[in-house]
């Protein structure tokens, strides 16, 4: 059975901050005038460089305490979102109430800062994207979906459409969605390397010859229409539909046959119900870079040349530089602006030969040069592409539209594993290792790939050696769960299948590494061999082109908890009917970075970390953990084993100062009321926990509190006893040891910790279980909770 | 090769397999960098042209392909272009 989704989503708050203005306001009215927001970059040294330009923000921002730039620049785009909206004082209940933000290279200033500045202590929490969406969640009180996605240049557009997935499936109400990124030598120095940086202003669509980087921050609060009319919001306009693909084609470039950036375009036109005719404005992604350019132009042209309509294009990358993971967030802000106010901005920088030029170029497409323009608009589509192959399309539009969005009854099963943990590599030898009673020993431990792995999977060497550790892990895992599952789509087919990506610190020794690099060598001498691995979705993307898979690719980056999140957000795409299959995986490499940041935090356990008793440190571990979920239909199609059911996730935060946890308890009660709750099952009914400890007392009294409180003598069963804390690997690794559990693969009788009286180890005999919750924690208070159900 | 080439072509070897994650095994002077050998790209030549501009001072932006054929060959250019 399908059910229709109609639950219009709209929006109803905007904020932005970019080189051309504070606020919406100036940045609107600026981009109109043609306002050109580049100059020669100041806050990077760009001396013995071939391009020295940049959009920059040159006014002050507001101050903020134990805060990287682009959590500052975040904070202020969604502060003036939540003011623009009235939401204070207006939510009714705050589990409803989420944040989403895209970042390509998030707190990367405070890795710089930290390397050139004496190696402090309080940079170390600022350095990952993980902590930018907590820190608008716990200003703006929102407990619900806190997370971030990391798919570089197209994670703002992404944002948007995550939260109205989520709004649509009936799990959440309202978030402050968005993404912002600050300028800095890491970027600056990457794209140089790549000579992708253009020596004058970028110029898209145009001379095409290069980028000019920029910073910012776009927000926008997005709500159900029923919670937006119940409090009498000033609504700018509907969210009809998104479409999200992967190119499987090159880390860097797009396909040149442009298939993955249409397939998201005709996707979003699809379900958003409306005709090409309809859409009167592209906000293009318009970078400057010939490959960009060349391939939009024919995306544009394939869809849009003779369906009717009267079509505008524009790139605001001419004015505001390529805000990266910002990009997405600032151009849909500009595209409501264009929508409501019946003006398009322009694309700048064209000269008199520029425009006879163009003409030849544009078709029948106005690709606006020079000057803005009136126009009455129905529908506006505002597209991005990025790194990793990875495109995202959405459409915003005055009125409600005929939103084709469905939900399946089908249930979702477990049928594929894949498993790279510092106990060897692979499903069979996890269980063998499990089941002869072996773990790691001492406090940092590591997972290895090599070429077993890469023979086992036929990944040649052109391939492999183009991957950090951090995407060969994945890459691995990914493979042995696809592998395991039997999914191979048909030629035509791949778009079906796609993947979530979960990871706490993302490819932070690779980017650690590139700017110690550059620090040290100049930002002249940055590495365009290793750039591409800087961005988090790198490790999706090399996956999605090993395999082929072309469907909804996202990663997804809030502390260890992403490893479980995953597994929700995957279970939400196949549900929805966007995907026939989908990898949910947690990956988080651990390395002498690593190490030394997690040491000195004082994180890392002096000998084995012991769990639940009270010590203060945990044996930090790495590893890739990737599951393969699938439809009953999809599943039965092509007989895949079902390890479980997926049957209930919730997520909630509790706001804690990022970096700590203590005192964020309801948070984690949240999030498993609402897994129970999706699931039809109470606490009474769970036979057994999968559980979130890792050694470090705030972390474990937090669990120790929760299970006595709602499941008394309820099990508890952890991966890090085994494996160490491999933080979103791990997380991932306890639904797949909760599915080997009740699949009866993994021995029947289990090490098993009971917290009725004290802090018990008990055998435990799991032959009969039926329900099991899997749980995890992201530092600053963000939970996950996934429920299992054996399958019959 | 002379001792002066032997030297620059074993410390090319190197950055190639420090650099650009080529197993040592797989590599001699004489295997052909890109298409069908070692198979390398677009990117990989930009590390290789800084590598070498950062190792021997010798500029190879705009340089023809056939300079970057193997080791034997960017080693000749190497050497040629040597202060």
């Amino acid at each position: 059975m399908e059910r229709q989704l109609n639950t219009r989503c709209v929006v109803t708050g905007l904020g932005m901050v970019n080189a051309i203005g504070a606020n919406v306001e100036e940045c609107w009215e600026n981009a109109l005038a043609g306002k050109e927001g580049i100059d020669h970059v100041k806050s990077v040294n760009a001396d013995n460089c071939y391009a020295n330009l940049g959009a920059e923000i040159d006014f002050e921002l507001p101050k903020e305490e134990e805060k990287d730039r682009v959590s500052v620049l975040c904070l202020k785009a969604s502060g003036e979102a939540f003011a623009d909206s009235k939401l204070e004082g207006s939510i009714e209940d705050p589990t409803r109430f989420g944040v989403i933000m895209g970042s390509c290279v998030g707190g990367v200033l405070s890795i710089e800062e930290y390397i050139t500045n004496g190696e402090k202590t309080e940079d170390i929490n600022k350095m990952t994207i993980s902590s930018i969406a907590n820190h608008v969640a716990t200003r703006f009180g929102a407990k619900g979906v806190i997370t971030n996605v990391g798919n570089a240049c197209a994670a703002g557009a992404i944002s948007v459409a995550y939260a109205c997935e989520l709004i649509r499936a009936g799990v959440a109400d309202v978030f402050i969605v968005g993404g912002a990124d600050a300028f800095a030598s890491v970027p600056f120095s990457g794209f140089h390397a790549l000579h992708a940086l253009s020596e004058n202003p970028c110029s898209p669509f145009n001379h095409s010859n290069g980028i000019t980087l920029g910073e910012g921050a776009g927000a926008m609060v997005v709500e159900s229409y029923e919670h937006a009319s119940k409090r009498g919001a000033k609504i700018y306009c509907d969210v009809l539909a998104a479409g999200i693909s992967s190119d499987a084609y090159h880390i860097t470039a797009p396909r040149p046959d442009g298939i993955g950036q249409m397939y998201a375009i005709n996707r979003a036109i699809e379900m958003s119900g409306l005709q090409k005719s309809d859409i009167g404005y592209v906000n293009a992604h318009g970078t400057g870079t010939a490959k960009n350019d060349e391939t939009e132009f024919l995306s544009l042209h394939t869809i849009f040349d003779n369906a009717g309509g009267d079509l505008s294009v524009s790139s605001v990358k001419a004015m505001v530089g390529h805000c990266l993971g910002a990009a997405g967030a600032i151009e849909a802000v500009y595209s409501i602006k264009a929508l409501t106010e019946g003006k398009i901005p322009p694309t700048i920088g064209y000269s008199a030969e520029d425009l006879d030029v163009l003409k030849e170029k544009a078709g029948e497409i106005d690709f606006m040069p020079n000057t803005a323009r009136e126009k009455e608009l129905k529908a506006v589509m505002s597209n991005n592409f990025a790194f990793g192959g990875s495109n995202a399309s959405v459409i915003f539009a005055k009125d409600l539209g005929e939103v084709k969005e469905t939900e399946s009854d089908e249930e979702v099963y477990i049928t594929g594993l894949g498993i790279v943990s510092p106990l060897g590599n692979g499903v069979e030898n996890y269980v063998n290792q499990i089941n002869a009673g072996n773990k790691v020993s001492g406090n940092s431990v590591l997972a290895e790939v090599g070429k077993d792995d890469f023979g086992k999977f036929d990944i040649k060497m052109a391939f492999f050696r183009k991957l950090d550790k951090f995407s060969l892990m994945q890459v691995v895992s990914g493979l042995e769960a696809l592998k395991e599952a039997g999914i191979a789509p048909e030629e035509g087919k791949e778009e079906d299948y796609g993947m979530i990506i979960g990871t706490g610190d993302g490819p932070l020794t690779t980017v650690y590494e590139f700017e110690d690099h550059i620090a040290k060598e100049g930002n002249e001498n940055g590495s365009a061999f290793n750039f591409p691995n800087t961005v988090y979705n790198a490790a999706g993307g090399y996956l999605s082109i090993k395999t082929g898979l072309r469907g909804y690719n996202v990663t997804i980056t809030n502390g260890s908890q992403s490893g479980l999140q995953s597994v929700g957000y995957a279970f939400h795409e196949i549900k929805q009917n966007r995907a026939k299959g989908m990898l949910a995986t947690g990956t988080d490499e651990n390395s002498a970075v690593m190490q030394k940041l997690y040491g000195q935090l004082g994180l890392v356990a002096d000998g084995d970390a012991k769990l639940y008793v009270n010590q203060s440190g945990q044996t930090l571990s790495d590893g890739s953990v990737s599951v393969a979920l699938e439809s009953k239909s999809s599943a039965e199609k092509h007989g895949s084993k079902k390890y479980a059911v997926v049957a209930g996730y919730g997520m909630a935060h509790e706001g804690v100062k990022y970096g700590e946890i203590k005192g964020s308890d309801a948070g984690l009660k949240n999030a498993v009321t609402m897994a129970l709750s999706m699931a039809g099952i109470s606490a009474g009914d769970v036979d057994g926990i999968f559980g979130l400890g890792n050694g470090v007392k705030d972390v474990d009294d937090i669990e120790i509190g929760l299970v006595k409180e709602m499941f008394s003598a309820t099990p508890v069963i952890n991966v890090r006893e085994y494996i160490g804390e491999a933080r979103a690997a791990a997380a991932t690794l306890s639904v797949a040891h909760a599915a080997l559990t009740l699949s009866g693969d993994l021995a029947a009788d289990q090490d098993a910790f009971v917290f009725e009286n004290g802090v018990e180890v008990k055998k435990v005999n799991t032959s009969s279980w039926k329900n099991v919750l899997a749980v995890a924690q992201g530092t600053g208070g963000t939970y996950s909770a996934v429920v299992l159900k054996k399958a019959e | 090769m002379n001792e002066k080439e032997l030297q620059v072509a074993e410390k090319i070897k190197g950055m190639l397999v420090d650099n650009l994650r080529i197993p040592e095994e797989e590599l001699d002077y004489e295997i052909a960098l890109f298409g069908d050998g070692i198979g390398l790209d677009s990117v990989d030549s930009l590390e290789i042209i800084s590598c070498i501009d950062s190792e021997f001072g010798v500029a190879m932006t705009g340089v023809g392909k056939e300079h970057f054929y193997n080791i034997t060959a960017l080693t000749k250019y190497v050497v040629e272009h040597m202060e």
